[in-house]
């Protein structure tokens, strides 16, 4: 996938978040978040604005676009 | 496993069973002058069972999962519906037209009409295997 993240590191920055934490703040399932951090879904821009308020850092600090 | 996931494999696995039943029974009974008594209580007995199974199934599965079975489907869940929805679409499409020129050519019409439930359960089983794999694989 062409989007990449940095979820895994944000999480492990705000105190070892945990999925289930992140998922109830961005309003999706833990396997959402899952699917998202290990690349295999790319989340809206709503989600993914979601996602970077909840570690309360920029859009482009938390998802990256990998030119192929 | 999400409760999505796991709604999608008691939908597979009730139509499965069910209408494996359905038609195995009829298959088995196949006489075209009393399959067509025979295929109209067996499709009852069929719907009412699916019912039954899936309604038990699914407060099962609910009471497993209090949180999330009245959640609504987050977008990534919503996006793996309407791909499945839409492979189911094409397989039961073409299992219709591939009917009508059944019954065009003279075919039995309780044979065609079971081929079209056939066709609708078979669409409702590619919609449940679709969903299960975009949710292992992503989406």
């Amino acid at each position: 996938m062409a989007i990449e993240n940095e979820i895994r590191r944000l999480r492990f920055n705000a105190g070892e978040m945990t999925q289930q934490a992140l998922a109830e703040r961005v309003g999706v399932t833990r396997q959402t978040i899952i699917a998202i951090e290990q690349n295999k879904y790319a989340p809206s821009l709503e989600a993914a604005f979601r996602i970077a308020d909840a570690f309360g850092v920029a859009l482009e600090e938390v998802f990256r676009w990998k030119k192929s | 496993m999400s409760f999505r996931e796991k709604s999608a494999w008691v939908a597979l696995i009730t139509y499965a069973v069910v209408f494996g039943g359905y038609f195995l029974t009829l298959s088995q009974a196949w006489d075209e002058s009393y399959a067509q008594g025979l295929s109209i209580g067996l499709l009852i007995g069929a719907v009412v069972a699916l019912i039954i199974v899936a309604v038990v199934l699914n407060v099962v599965l609910a009471l497993f999962h209090p949180k999330t079975a009245n959640a609504p489907a987050d977008e990534r869940e919503t996006a793996i519906d309407l791909k499945a929805e839409r492979i189911a679409s094409y397989t039961l499409s073409v299992g219709v037209v591939c009917l009508i020129g059944a019954l065009l050519m003279g075919w039995n019409a309780y044979l065609v009409a079971n081929l079209l439930l056939a066709s609708l359960v078979i669409a409702e089983l590619v919609k449940a295997v679709a969903q299960i794999v975009s949710f292992r694989v992503g989406a």
